[in-house]
């Protein structure tokens, strides 16, 4: 086990003019035992990142340490670390058992019989006992992902590697192996790097997210506290199905005016305007309240445009009466609540449930409010992460 | 929705024939079709077969005689033709060497051109294509004055190097194309696992790349197995190729037929051998690049 520490990792692919870059100067610190996820939209860096940890890539500037070592100049083997690919890597030629062997026959003086005691642990532990004999070619892609997760436990590494593990496999199994992946890191205590960029999986199953947008760090910090107090747009956007509902528009005597909407600011929340004219407001899907008669002043009137249930709940998408564009923003409601395409809508945005961003950098001005206990927790957890 | 009501109102379209005869009309359809062309393509090797069990007159009688008694006094013939048999086994052997000295250049360069970041890339497998775009006619006459320079006109060597020259291209393009389609995470893999670029080539990527290698060596066999214009020009008696004693029974005033077919048919014989050897390798191999792909 050991702990992670990133400083200053650049990664630039190609020359000159034409380079690209992939990670751009990112710091970060991963406690010893710790379960990070890096989380961020396709070509936002977060696998060259890890592949930089693994040392599969060698970052342009910056150094790795793993432990008390910098491992800039070691192989990925001298790194003591294992990792599961997307698509497994299983060696097609080998059984699951000559896959789970082979690591540590190439890198360890185990006799034949502790590697064997070895591999049959990892697979009592995933459950592929039966399976030791298959080549991958005979496996399902489920059977297969447990015998590369198995191939990385067998080497005992001081840290995991995962590389988007999961989404190759269909959503039943995913959700059930996503259980699997926290549980055994939780036996295990295992350093783990977990990269994907599906939300749900990151929000479920790290201890911390580290959000990544263009190589460049967003935002490190809880799942909750990633999606209850973003430290920008992107951040608040990017986390939260479906995503947070933005509004750019100019304040005008404490109203907040965007095409067919008028918003009445609190004044805490005007307190956090500074001297901006012109903000972006966002609030998510499932604080917006939908009324069947005007309930407030705060309220504007809608059109319901499109209606996805989806069992439990449904995503109502809804137009501003007055909006002369046809953009529109979507409410969580509860499935039995009956709407249908055309009705007309009171919809209220709740005032402590409102986030504001500034326009160009993007920053969070204002955070919402939480109730006391969520608070509470948030600020204990943030302490303590500032202290570590 | 279906209720008990609408059921009535379905209709079932009418059509000249049950679903299962119709599937069973387009088997035997396509079985006939795969007959057409199994006749097609087998035709000629029946009738050079059979034209080797003929006695000389009848073998290229007109209208053809279906039923023989088959003679195999050709073949007793062929076995006893000293250079035929000589030719036969030399070629086997300079084939075999070179086809596995081939593999050992080709395989390696392939894969360095598939995985590497080397300047001019396409250059180069442009210019290693180069080596077959000339026609061998074009060709052949400089290497006779240089083997000839060399001293190595006639030597099994330079028929070697004249069959690894026409099959280099065929391996490294083919082979590229290969290890393309093996997802580099592989290596990933088995580095992560501690093996080095060179054991994760040979222990990982080198097996799974089984069906592709015995693909072009197979290619490769024939290729040099059936070469005749470079042995015609560039050997004499030593290097003496099959194929040009086969060439041997067609002569100036009279063609032999029955040794010709028997000749012909023995000829194919390594080719069938090393087929059936490879077989089960083949079928993959042939869709070249899609083995493990995720």
């Amino acid at each position: 086990m050991a702990r992670i520490k990133l400083d200053n990792i650049t990664k630039e692919f190609g020359d000159g003019e034409n380079s690209i870059v992939a990670v751009d100067d990112v710091s970060l610190e991963i406690h010893d035992g710790e379960f990070v996820v890096f989380v961020g939209p396709s070509g936002s860096g977060k696998s060259t990142l890890m592949r930089t940890v693994a040392g599969l890539e060698d970052q342009t500037d910056g150094d790795v340490v793993i432990g008390n070592t910098i491992v800039n100049e070691l192989s990925p083997s001298d790194r003591n670390i294992a990792m599961v690919f997307q698509n497994y890597a299983l060696y097609p030629n080998m059984t699951a058992e000559q896959n789970m062997s082979f690591g540590l026959k190439m890198s360890t003086d185990l006799t034949d019989d502790e590697i064997e005691q070895r591999v049959t642990e990892a697979a009592q532990m995933m459950g592929i006992e039966e399976l030791l004999d298959n080549s991958p070619g005979d496996m399902s892609g489920g059977q297969q992902q447990r015998v590369a997760l198995g191939r990385a436990i067998v080497r005992n590494p001081n840290v995991f590697l995962l590389d988007e593990p999961l989404s190759n496999l269909d959503a039943k199994l995913r959700t059930e192996m996503r259980t699997e992946i926290n549980r055994l890191q939780n036996d295990l205590d295992v350093t783990t790097l977990y990269v994907t960029h599906d939300q749900t999986e990151a929000m479920t199953m790290g201890d911390r997210l580290v959000v990544l947008n263009q190589g460049q760090l967003q935002q490190v910090g809880t799942p909750l506290e990633c999606f209850y107090r973003p430290a920008n747009q992107f951040v608040a956007g990017f986390l939260g199905s479906p995503s947070m509902n933005f509004f750019t528009g100019h304040v005008e005597g404490g109203t907040f005016r965007t095409d067919g909407i008028d918003f009445d600011l609190t004044e805490r929340i005007q307190s956090s305007l500074g001297d901006r004219n012109e903000v972006t407001l966002g609030i998510r899907p499932e604080d917006i309240e939908l009324h069947e008669e005007p309930n407030s002043a705060h309220g504007f009137e809608a059109v319901v445009d499109v209606v996805e249930p989806m069992g439990s709940i449904s995503y109502v998408y809804l137009r501003p009466e007055k909006q002369e564009s046809e953009k529109t923003f979507v409410v969580e409601t509860e499935g039995q609540r009956a709407t249908t395409v055309g009705d007309h809508m009171y919809v209220e945005f709740p005032p402590e449930s409102v986030h504001l961003f500034d326009i160009d950098s993007g920053e969070t001005i204002h955070q919402r409010r939480l109730n006391e206990d969520a608070e509470e927790a948030l600020r204990d957890r943030m302490e303590k992460n500032l202290s570590a | 929705m279906a209720t008990a009501d609408s059921e009535e109102t379905l209709k079932h379209p009418e059509r000249r024939f049950s679903k299962d005869t119709r599937n069973r009309l387009t088997a035997i359809g396509r079985h006939a079709v795969l007959l057409v062309w199994a006749v097609v393509v087998l035709f000629p090797l029946y009738w050079l077969v059979s034209m080797s069990l003929k006695p000389a007159r009848e073998a290229i009688a007109l209208p053809p005689k279906w039923l023989f008694v088959p003679i195999f006094s050709n073949y007793a013939e062929l076995a006893q033709n000293g250079e035929f048999v000589y030719a036969f086994f030399n070629t086997v052997f300079m084939v075999s060497v070179s086809v596995i000295v081939v593999l050992l250049i080709g395989v390696p360069a392939a894969y360095v051109l598939s995985r590497y970041d080397i300047p001019r890339q396409r250059d180069v497998l442009v210019w290693i294509l180069s080596s077959r775009m000339l026609p061998p006619i074009a060709v052949v006459i400089p290497f006779f004055v240089i083997f000839r320079k060399l001293n190595l006109f006639d030597t099994r060597i330079a028929m070697m190097f004249m069959y690894i020259t026409i099959n280099i291209s065929l391996v490294v393009w083919v082979m590229k194309a290969f290890f393309d389609g093996i997802p580099e995470t592989l290596e990933e893999a088995a580095r992560v696992d501690g093996a080095s670029r060179f054991q994760s080539f040979l222990r990982v990527i080198l097996p799974s790349a089984k069906p592709g290698i015995f693909s072009v060596a197979i290619i490769s066999f024939i290729f040099a197995w059936i070469e005749l214009l470079f042995g015609l020009v560039l050997t004499n008696q030593t290097a003496t190729t099959v194929s040009m004693q086969v060439y041997q029974f067609i002569g100036v005033k009279q063609i032999e037929w029955g040794m010709l077919a028997a000749a012909s048919t023995a000829v194919i014989v390594p080719v069938l051998v090393f087929l059936i050897a490879v077989n089960k390798y083949l079928a993959a191999g042939l869709s070249f690049g899609v083995v493990i792909k995720e």
